[in-house]
Parts: C-alpha cells; structure tokens; sequence
C-alpha cells in the first residue's frame, strides 16, 4: 500500500495538471496565500492570466523565506515566460531575483518594494492612502475630540499609515489620540486585535469620539465590539484601509459602525502585472510605455456611504 | 522479493517518482534544476538527520525549526554587527547546540516529557528571534567568506552537498558502527532493559537532544549563507517537512526503526515531490496535500518508535 | 598472602563447592516494617534453588538484597567468603551475580547480538575510530548460545521476532556473557506454552551444568518439583524451610508454601 502512495500522489499531479501546450507561461508566487490580500492579488493576477490563453503556475511561499527562495530556483528552472510576485521578499531572496534577471525571466512585483532585478514594482502610494483615511476620519470627528488607534508595525504598508495618523495629529492638536493598540502576533492577530480593543474601549469609556484602524481585518472586529456595545452608526466613526467585499457590506449596512475605507486595488494590481506582462514581455513594448521608475503607482479610492454602492456586487 | 519490497518498497516509489517527473516534467532533468534539488536536500536532510537522532534515542524535538530560525538571527545579528563570519558559524552552532543542552537538561532532570518541553522550548525560541530582530530580517552586507560556506563549490559540487555528504556520513558512522549509537538506540528502544544492562540512558537522551539542536544550528548557518538573509521564523517551513523525512524514511532500509539512508532517501523524494509539482504546474495546495498525506501513510505502516516516543507523556 | 595465592584458594573453594554467595543474618526493613529478618542462605555452583513463599512473604526484597537493588538493614553478604556490599545491579553484575529481569530484560527491537552484548559490547580501532566489532559479537554470540544447546543462525534478527524460549536463551546467554556465576531467574516459565516451558527448563538445567548456581524464584510448584534441587520457603520475612527436593511432589511443595511448615 505504502509502495504505491507516493506513485498515486504523482499521478494525481498529472491529472491535475491539464494538457500543456506551448502557450505564454507564467509563474505568479504569493508569499502568504493565509493572508487575504496576497491571495487576492495572485488569484486575480492568475485569472487575468488564465483569461489571455496563458499556462499559470500559482505557487505559495507559506510565508517562509526558503520556500520563496526554492520557487524562484523551480520557476527559473521550469522556464517560465515571465514571474509575478504578490508581496514578495525581493532583498532577502535577492540571490534568485538576480539568478532570474541572469536568466532572462522579466519580474513584475506587487507590493513588494523595488528591486534592480525587476522590472517594477505595482505600488499604492502608501503616503497618499494613509493621509487619505486619516483625514476622513477627522473630518468626522470635526477635527476635534478623542481617537484610539488599532496599529500593525509589522508590515511596511500599516506602519507607514500609522505614521501618518501621527503626523495628521500632530497637525491638528484638537485631536487627541487617548489610547493606542499595537497588534503583536501574527497568526492569532484576531485575538490579540478584540482584546487590545476591549481594554481600550473599556478604559476610556465615554470619552470616545473616533477610531482607526490600521486596515480592514482589524476593523471588522472593533465593529462588532461597538455593535455590542450599543454604539450607533456615526456615534462612535470608525475608519480603515483596504477595502474589499466585507468591508463594503459594513459600510452600506445602517447598523455598522464602520464609515469608511481606503480601497487598496488589490485585484487591480494583480490584473496590472499581468497587462505590463502583455505589453512589455509578449508585445515587446519598451518598459518605459507602462512606467519609467522602480514603482508602477496604483490610485486607491475613498470609499463610503456615498459611493459604496458601486462597490457593492449585484 | 517480498523482503526487498519491505525495505526498499518507498525508495523504489522514490525512484520511479524521479522517473515519472524526467518524462512527465518540463525541464526536470535539466543539470541546473538536478543540482537545484540536491541543493534544497541538504537543509532539509541536515535538519531531518537531526531529529531522527533524537528519535532514535527515544526523544521526540519538536523544536527543530524555531531553534534553526533563532540560530540564523543569532548568526545574521553577529555577521551583520561586523563580528565577522567566523562568530557568526559560532553563534548559529552554539545556540543550535544550547537549545539541544537545554532539551536535554528538561527532560533527563527536570523530567518533562519531550513533547512537552522541546514544544515549549520552540516557544521561547519564536519569541527570542522576534526579540533580536523586532521583526526586520538581516538582509545586505553579507560578507563572501559567510556566504561561500553554502553559495561555493569544491572541484564543481556545490559546498550545500559537501556538507550534505559529510553529516551524513558522520550521523550513518555514529548510529550504525559506534557503542555510542547502539547505545542511544538501545535508550531509545527499550529504556529500562537498556539501563539494566548499565547503559548511561539519561546521558544518551541528552546526545541525541544536543545533537539534534546542533544540526539544527548547522541547518540555520547553511540557510543564512545560502539566502544571505536571517529572518525570525525563517525555518519554520521545514518542521513539518523534516518530520515527514524521518517519517519516511522509516519505511525504508530498516523498516520501522529511523535510519539515516532512509531520512536521506526521503528528504530527496519530498523535495523531488516539491520540484517536480511545480514544474508541471500543479496547483500551489497539492504540495501540502501530499505530504500530509505522506506523513499518516508513513505512521500508520511503521512508527512505532514515534508512536512511543509520542504517548509515553 | 599474594594475589595469586588468594585466587588459587578461590578456586579450590569453588572446587570443594564452597558457597559462591553466602548471607548471613540479612534482616531488611522498610521503615517500621520489617520485610527480611534473620535470613541465612548459601548458593553453590552448579545448584539450581528454588526460592517460594506467598506474596509479601519476603522474597522479592531478599532478591533486591541479592542483585544489588537495595542495601541490606542487618546482616553481611559474602562473595566466595568475601564480605561484599553492591552498589546497584551493575556493581552486582560485575561481581557475577546477574538477575534475569523478565518483562525487562531485553530490548525487543535489537539484535539477538546486540542484546546478547548490550552494555558490553565488543570493539575494534579502525585508524583513529573505535567501531563496534560485529562479527565477533556475532560469533560469540552464537557460541554462548550453543553453550545453551540453542541454534539461531542470523544473529541480526530482532528479538521480538523470536520465540518466548528464545528469549529466555538470549537473556541467558547474556548473563554468561557477563560470566555471572549467580544467575537469579524471576518467573521464567511464566506466560510460556508447554513445549517452551520444557525448552527453558533445558536451558536452566544446562547452566547449571555449566557450573553457575541459579537462583529461581516461581509461583509454578511443577517447575520448582522439576528443576530444583533444593527449595527454600519463606514466610512472614523468615526461612521456614530450606530442604532438599527429591522425592518432594509439587503439590507437597504447595502444600509447605501454605503451611509454613515441612512434611
């Protein structure tokens, strides 16, 4: 029985994998598929590639840098047309991003930082997203009261939207920020996010005219605190980044707290690397036709009560 | 027959695995992607050696990849401060072989059951490479000397599978034709009989414990080197991997017992499994899929050594 | 006197079947409780002697006494005439007194020459290495068991893939390894089919041949009529009876263990 199970596993992979022909391949890494931004970029990234007749190997890292580092090895070595990255790690892999652009295999990244081994990298300006949320949300407030913050450091994109909540505030000395909650775990994070809140909710009782949120995930939970607590729609504004499904079904339900988000593009990117594929790998168009930097920028959308029905699927 | 199928049955699997991924995958047999393969082995095989020698004493180490990611930081701290390479080698081996001391320390006399306290070792070890790190990998000025222990070559094979080579030869001496290995594997077959006959049981557990958390910073060293980056948790991946490896390799060459020609085996299998997957454009879960189904199948025909290991808490 | 000299007593002592094991008054107590009072015994090569008694009469602490498990309260232990004191069953083991533990003696999954040497093993230098010596292992191994009439011819086949006769030959053979002159066999026929039963009983009687005393402690009154040439009882921590078995029936056996008393 044993003898045979590594034989079936193998036969399973041939049946999985469909009939190749020599179409346009491409290999897509996500580097953690269990966070849903990742997966969102890849998969979009893969059914816009699937949708051009294209071959798609879909590949996640689990998070674990040797394992990123083994699929570039598998990718380059598969002779793939061309490889997307969706949160990749291109400085601490950079031995196989450079065994890639040795090889000729062009690189499109998304989110992942720039690297001379790639061609570039899809971006939301980050700066623009985090001013964007902090604003709204004083504006809410009418630029004056008292906000928690719900923070992330662990993340270059939430870290630089917390600096500038701190730099909004430091401008507008009306708002003051009565307690913060820095998210410490990684994989139990919505643990950690309900009791950090609770504590803060719980401490500063009253005195609450805002919260922030350093991105949707965290969000949902401080919803569904304020909403046991009673808290009404607008009493209490509630802010955050990222956007997506869940995020816009809170916004346009009446009885969430949550006001609105920053709609980070994540399907968009994953759909832009693929089109920059296109145009500069398949239809040889200088790189300069889609971008002459390091960062392809993506615009991020404000999305609220007001707009978020086109959001919103049918 | 039946006795050749019994010990090589899953390396002939293995085998005809590499067959079927030279007809059926594009670019498999390509020299670059071969050498590629033996390359990710080695860490993956060095690790794996490790545990299998825990186990053999009787020890199960559950501790393996949080050590070997907190024996990289360690490492890449020291590197990346301007110690030089040679600190850093230091510090991946010592701190690999401080965790495997203190494993060893909990459970011959404080008296934890090794599920328990290599478990909870693995947490402080996650939470001291969060502590060095804050988080940030050690990524850039890696010097050469450092990252040409992995990254080199001697008269063209690569350095990874010298060092492959030479910790297996050394583990398969000290297992197979050593009173020290028999001894451990007397530990850890048969506790009480062993002792009776005045066989050191306790210090033999504590070997084989030190020895794993060794091989554990050896792994870390080689990853550090071979990435030139050192990330908390870094390693994390190869726990589930490198227990599958011992697992299957207990299928092989001496079935039911772990044995370092069976690791070897497995460890090449589970990474040609990996290699070839990819290069025919499975999708990303059927990796997992199959070594989770790798690992049950490998326990359920003959670890029993685990099974005791496992439940003796 | 010199060495030589004393060792050439030793053995003409031993000649003169002198006892290899003598104790002498051995009282034991367990705090308050006192489990061995008073216990005179002399075990000589090539004697086979049974040990009886009901459960908690004393036996297995006077055992403990014997193989180096515990420190007698009162009283001496001689080694051909030797006052002698263990200090744990490997002391004892190296003094020649081995004790077969049953449920632990062997380690099922090694080798029939791995177990036959395990804590002994034999080695050879091979440049700077010093490597286990299999083949001599091997060998002897074989030979100590064709002391025993026992023929197995792969040494390398697990233990646990071997009969419950078999066993016992490995464990025995591993005490002649040791060179014990005093074997100590708890229950060796327990769990045993009839046919094994008679093959340990072979085994036992050819040690005895082979100049060891042994020692055997049994609830089974057949093994006991069988084996034994003399049988001692205790009861309440006390000798009640130590006697030659011949002409003995197990049941009259049975029969003094219940009683305390001779027939």
């Amino acid at each position: 029985m044993k003898r045979f199970l590594i034989a079936a596993v193998g036969a399973a992979a041939l049946a999985l994998s469909a009939a190749q022909a020599a179409a346009f391949e491409v290999g897509i890494i996500a580097f953690q598929m269990s966070s849903e931004t990742h997966a969102r970029v890849a998969n979009a990234a893969a059914a816009a590639a699937k949708a051009k007749g294209w071959t798609v190997t879909l590949l996640n890292s689990e998070g674990a840098l040797p394992k990123h580092a083994e699929q570039f090895d598998a990718l380059i070595a598969k002779k793939v047309d061309a490889i997307i990255v969706a949160m990749g790690k291109p400085i601490e892999a950079e031995a196989q991003f450079k065994a890639a652009r040795d090889k000729g295999v062009p690189v499109v990244t998304v989110m992942s930082g720039a690297s001379k081994d790639t061609l570039f990298d899809i971006q939301v300006n980050e700066y623009k997203v985090g001013a964007e949320a902090a604003l709204y949300l004083f504006g809410q407030m009418g630029y004056t009261g008292n906000l928690i913050s719900q923070r992330f450091e662990g993340n270059v994109g939430t870290r630089i939207r917390g600096r500038l909540l701190d730099d909004v505030l430091v401008e507008n000395q009306a708002v003051k920020e009565i307690g913060k909650h820095s998210m410490a775990r990684t994989q139990s994070w919505r643990d950690d996010v309900r009791a950090g809140m609770q504590a803060l909710l719980l401490k500063n009782q009253g005195q609450i005219n805002g919260v922030w949120a350093s991105f949707d995930g965290q969000a949902y939970i401080i919803d569904d605190l304020l909403k046991a607590q009673g808290v009404k729609r607008g009493a209490i504004p509630l802010v955050s980044i990222d956007g997506g499904e869940e995020t816009y079904r809170r916004i346009a339900d009446p009885d969430s707290t949550l006001l609105a988000t920053v709609m980070i593009p994540f399907e968009g990117m994953g759909e832009r690397a693929v089109e920059a594929i296109d145009s500069i790998v398949v239809k040889k168009q200088p790189k300069e036709s889609v971008t002459s930097g390091p960062y392809l920028f993506q615009d991020a959308v404000l999305v609220d009560a007001s707009n978020v029905k086109q959001f919103l699927k049918k | 027959m039946g006795r050749i199928l019994e010990r090589y049955g899953t390396a002939l699997a293995g085998l005809a695995l590499i067959v079927f991924f030279a007809a059926a995958a594009p670019n498999f047999l390509n020299p670059a992607n071969l050498l590629n393969i033996g390359k990710e082995t080695s860490f993956l095989a060095i690790l794996a050696l490790g545990f299998m020698l825990a186990l053999i004493a009787g020890e199960l180490d559950l501790s393996i990849a949080d050590v070997a990611s907190l024996a990289a930081v360690a490492c890449g701290a020291l590197v990346q401060w301007g110690y030089g390479p040679l600190a850093g080698v230091a510090a991946a081996l010592g701190v690999g072989l401080a965790a495997g001391l203190f494993n060893g320390f909990a459970v011959t006399i404080l008296h934890v059951p090794s599920l328990i306290a290599t478990l909870g070792l693995a947490a402080i070890a996650k939470g001291l490479g969060f502590m060095l790190t804050q988080g940030v990998a050690f990524v850039g000025r890696w010097p050469t000397e450092f990252t040409g222990l992995a990254r080199g070559a001697l008269l063209g094979v690569p350095n990874l599978i010298l060092w492959l080579i030479a910790v297996s030869a050394l583990v398969w001496l000290l297992v197979g034709a050593t009173r020290t290995g028999l001894h451990m594997t007397a530990a850890g077959e048969a506790t009480e009989a062993a002792r009776l006959a005045g066989v050191k049981t306790d210090r033999m557990k504590r070997l084989g414990l030190a020895l794993c958390g060794l091989l554990a910073g050896a792994t870390a060293m080689l990853l550090a080197s071979s990435l030139s980056s050192a990330a908390p948790g870094m390693a994390g991946d190869y726990f589930l991997y490198a227990i599958a490896a011992v697992l299957l390799g207990m299928t092989m060459f001496d079935p039911g017992r772990p044995n370092a020609p069976g690791t070897l085996v497995a460890a090449l299998s589970l990474k040609v499994l990996g290699n070839g997957l990819v290069l025919m454009g499975a999708p990303y879960y059927a990796q997992d899929i199959a070594l989770g189904a790798i690992i049950i199948a490998s326990v359920a025909v003959s670890a029993a050594a685990l099974k005791r290991a496992a439940f003796k808490v | 006197m010199t060495s030589a000299a004393a060792a050439e007593l030793k053995q003409a002592a031993r000649t003169t079947s002198a006892p290899l094991v003598s104790l002498r008054g051995i009282g034991v107590n367990y705090g308050a409780v006192t489990a061995v009072a008073d216990v005179d015994l002399d075990l000589v090569a090539g004697e086979i002697v049974a040990l009886c008694g009901d459960n908690g009469a004393g036996k297995s602490s006077l055992v403990k006494v014997i193989s180096g498990a515990a420190q007698p309260s009162r009283g001496a232990l001689l080694i051909d005439g030797e006052p002698a004191r263990f200090s744990g069953p490997q002391d004892a083991l190296r003094r020649g007194v081995a004790t077969i533990y049953q449920e632990l003696a062997l380690a099922p999954r090694l080798a029939i020459y791995q177990n036959v040497f395990l804590g002994a093993e034999l080695t050879r230098m091979i440049g700077p290495l010093r490597l286990l010596d299999k083949a001599r292992m091997m060998a002897e191994a074989k030979a100590y068991l064709a002391r025993l009439a026992v023929t197995i011819d792969d040494m390398r086949r697990p233990v646990e893939k071997l009969s419950g006769g078999q066993r016992q030959a490995i464990a025995i053979a591993r005490a002649l390894r040791w060179n014990a002159n005093l074997v100590i066999m708890d229950e060796p026929t327990a769990a045993l089919g009839v046919r094994e039963t008679a093959q340990v009983h072979d085994l036992i009687r050819r040690l005895a041949q082979d100049g060891r005393a042994v020692l055997l402690i049994s609830h089974s009154m057949p093994d006991v009529a069988a084996l034994a040439r003399r049988v001692v009882i205790m009861k309440h921590g006390r000798k009640v009876i130590d006697r030659a078995v011949a002409g003995l029936s197990a049941d009259d056996i049975g029969h003094m263990i219940a009683s305390g008393k001779d027939i």
